[in-house]
């Protein structure tokens, strides 16, 4: 099973490649996710966070360019790159997931082992663009820092208006897309700095692989927030984010925008495993529609911490190690270098000095439903969160006995079950899930509770679900009339 | 007995945050943590319930017939306070849930000046859970900002219907709260308009705005004296908010705010506020609302 997972995020990236790049990529028919999803990392504890940007770009190096807006002037110290491969892990182990179960025959005299096994998925893929050559002339613009990382040249920026940010970014071969001035002067006088990142290709080359490591960054601010705005500028449509969130205390929540927990633990038919990807497409679709857009979603939380073995329920892919969670930015797990004393009130010989909580969240963002940039929280909630659907094999034999009758008439209803949740949540008739249906399925000898033969009987069911949000507004109108009729009659 | 029930303005305001809680629920999807709510309202009756034995002040016999009607009578404010925390406080931990309620419902009994008490009790009960135990959260998004509509309706709708709510404090707050922030937001920074509306519109500002601030017991009575510490809560809230990026300010700052009332009301003499709307009543009414008010702790 494979999906797509593709990247663009806080960052604008500026040349006419870039217009190019949304008709470039084409999402396979089986992702999960959209064509253009940005992955980040976030770590925060106290007033500290570490950022880390996923960089999925494909095209010519030379024509790479991001910038970030930042709240300080980063020190070289601040800045790393770090292995590719760490988001993958980490959406491995934190996408949403499909487990299977297996009925036992009720008509066998052994029982057979409960099996649970989990599908997991896993793909990716990205891309940004953006030429860029660096040369100083002053137009309000201030060059605070410069630095060599890896294979990215680095330049910090400040600015005294978005004019002149503007014309010193086209000078040095920036493009800026239209609708970026409408942002970069709140940044400016929001004391922001500018983070501007190329490639260095004397450095580039000597690396082996054709692909750019992702940048990670660290400050102290007591802003616990990810530009979002900026990203948005170039980019028309929705665009979907996963933050992979890593605290001390607990989950992550997004203060100016709504959190909404992913539906879970629901049931759904066999063939959703053959379509796990769009399943969860349209779950997403649909979700993100009915909760008005303005909403961010959670897919996973849990507590991760090294000394913590139970990280999941089941597990899609092998827990991140204490290295991975390093390499994430996860200072705290750092080996503590004790000669360093500079930090030495800060020393705590207590575990809980160790804990990570990690904190998976989906936006899907545009213009017109996030006029803000993301503001976080980092709360004390420890409770557990997972995507988690669940998928049942029949029993197999024959069910000639009066309990295998029984549990025939019960299969076909928990079937009837499965085909409403699946149309539920995915919001899309079932008529759309035909065709999946009437596929060859591991269930085929008990014909009469095939999905496929299944579904004429649906229809006649599905007359009367509806339920609208009007209700409430009823329910409110009810009531203040009903106040006016106490009024109206004295009464109060 | 004459006495209605919904000559009570508290009874509109139980009902008014029970749709709010049925709303979160059922149309924004809380996670509906009913052992949480349950640990909220059964601490905070169970400790009025005590309270009313302990600070018994004016003597009456425990569990007659005049005491139950002291109890009945502070059973609503329970309430209101129960749901004021089923809307806003956050906790894993139902020890802390009882904590806050507890809290709550104590500090009625416990800080009082001049016979009003000083904290709202909801808002002592999270600042209380938040600072103490470290273990709880207020989540400021989980109202989204499309509710501007209802909030509207609703709040409108008790002001109209109760005639207790004083107005003047939800508007010199949102008023001084809003301007403050288009200021900074739209004139200064320069964002666009959608990005003060988002920031406006929020439904924990508003819940705040209009059920929260009004709280009659705990603002002062004289309206100009209302209308200058309303401001001065706003002016505050705006500044730990946008340069502090503290999260709920306005619940804090209203904490530190309440001790002020009691100055306040020494400085501009106003009659107190009374629940009841006492116009129109019977002498037997009115010697009830007297006997049940002039003890009552709210």
């Amino acid at each position: 099973m494979k999906r797509k997972l593709l990247i663009i995020g806080v960052f604008i990236a500026l040349s006419p490649i870039l217009f190019s790049f949304c008709g470039f990529y084409v999402s396979k028919a089986d992702g999960t996710l959209k064509n253009k999803t940005s992955q980040v990392i976030l770590v925060r504890d106290g007033s500290r966070t570490v950022i880390t940007m996923y960089n999925d770009y494909k095209g010519d190096t030379k024509d790479f360019a991001m910038v970030v807006p930042v709240p300080v002037v980063l020190k070289k110290d601040d800045i790393h790159v770090v292995d590719q491969s760490i988001f993958q892990r980490l959406n491995d182990y934190s996408a949403p997931r499909l487990v299977e179960y297996w009925d036992q025959n009720p008509c066998s005299s052994y029982e057979e082992d409960e099996k649970t096994k989990v599908l997991s998925n896993r793909g990716f893929s990205n891309d940004k663009s953006a030429p860029a050559s660096i040369m100083k002339k002053d137009m309000g613009v201030k060059i605070e820092a410069k630095y060599l990382v890896g294979e990215y040249d680095i330049l910090i920026l400040s600015a005294k208006e978005s004019g002149g940010l503007k014309e010193w970014l086209t000078i040095n071969g920036y493009k800026i897309p239209e609708g970026a001035e409408e942002v970069l002067d709140p940044y400016i006088r929001s004391n922001l700095k500018f983070f501007v990142v190329k490639v260095n290709e004397a450095e580039k080359k000597k690396l082996p692989g054709n692909f750019l490591r992702p940048l990670q960054i660290g400050f102290n601010s007591p802003k616990f927030m990810l530009p979002i705005r900026l990203g948005m500028a170039n980019a028309d449509g929705d665009q979907d984010l996963i933050v992979y969130a890593f605290t001390r205390k607990g989950r992550i929540e997004c203060t100016n925008y709504r959190n909404v927990d992913i539906p879970t633990g629901n049931n759904v038919p066999l063939f959703v495993q053959k379509n796990f990807g769009a399943f969860y497409s349209n779950l997403f679709d649909k979700q993100w529609n009915s909760e008005d857009k303005s909403v961010g979603f959670l897919e996973y939380a849990w507590d991760v911490s090294p000394q913590n073995f139970y990280h999941c329920d089941p597990c899609t892919a092998t827990a991140p190690s204490e290295q991975d969670l390093v390499q994430s930015g996860v200072w705290w797990l750092k080996g503590k270098d004790w000669n360093d004393y500079s930090d030495i009130d800060n020393d705590d010989p207590n575990n809980a000095n160790k804990n990570v909580h990690f904190t998976r969240l989906h936006f899907r963002y545009n213009r017109k439903s996030f006029a803000q940039d993301l503001m976080f929280q980092v709360t004390p909630n420890t409770e557990t969160f997972q995507a988690r659907y669940v998928i049942t094999h029949p029993a197999t034999g024959n069910f000639t006995c009066a309990a295998g009758r029984k549990y025939l008439q019960e299969l076909k209803q928990r079937r009837k079950n499965e085909l409403l949740q699946l149309t539920v949540l995915t919001g899309k008739n079932i008529d759309n899930w035909e065709e999946a249906a009437a596929a060859k399925n591991d269930e085929e000898d008990i014909a009469e509770a095939q999905y496929a033969n299944l579904i004429p009987e649906i229809k006649q069911d599905m007359k009367n679900e509806n339920n609208s949000p009007v209700g409430i507004l009823l329910i409110s109108a009810v009531m203040l009339g009903s106040a006016g009729l106490l009024r109206w009659k004295g009464l109060v | 007995m004459q006495f209605s029930l919904f000559k009570d303005a508290r009874y509109f305001q139980i009902i008014f945050q029970s749709v709010f809680l049925v709303y979160g629920i059922l149309y924004l999807h809380w996670n509906a943590d009913w052992f949480l709510y349950g640990t909220y309202f059964i601490t905070s009756i169970t400790t009025q319930f005590i309270c009313e034995i302990v600070f018994n002040k004016n003597k009456l016999k425990i569990f007659s017939a005049a005491w139950f009607l002291k109890l009945q009578a502070g059973i609503p404010s329970a309430l209101i306070s129960s749901f004021g925390l089923s809307l806003l406080l956050k906790t894993n931990h139902y020890y802390i849930a009882a904590f806050a309620a507890f809290i709550s419902i104590v500090s009625k009994y416990l800080i009082r000046i001049n016979g009003k008490h000083i904290f709202n009790p909801s808002a002592l009960g999270i600042v209380a859970a938040i600072y103490f135990t470290g273990n709880a959260w207020i989540s400021p998004g989980q109202w989204g900002s499309n509710m501007v509509i209802l909030f509207g309706v609703l709040s409108l709708g008790f002001i109209v219907t109760t005639r207790v709510q004083k107005i003047d404090v939800s508007l010199a707050f949102l008023i001084t709260f809003g301007g403050l922030l288009y200021v900074r937001q739209i004139t200064y920074l320069g964002w666009p308009m959608d990005f003060f509306i988002q920031s406006i519109s929020t439904g924990s500002l508003l819940l705040f705005t209009f059920f929260m601030i009004t709280d009659p017991k705990t603002t002062p009575n004289h309206s100009i004296a209302r209308i200058i510490w309303a401001m001065a809560v706003a002016a505050v809230a705006f500044y730990l908010t946008t340069f502090k990026f503290i999260n709920g300010a306005p619940i804090w700052v209203l904490i530190f705010a309440q001790p002020l009332v009691p100055v306040l009301d020494k400085l501009f003499k106003a009659k107190p506020f009374q629940w009841a709307n006492n116009k129109k009543l019977t002498p037997k009414e009115n010697r009830f609302l007297q006997a049940v008010y002039t003890h009552a702790v709210m």
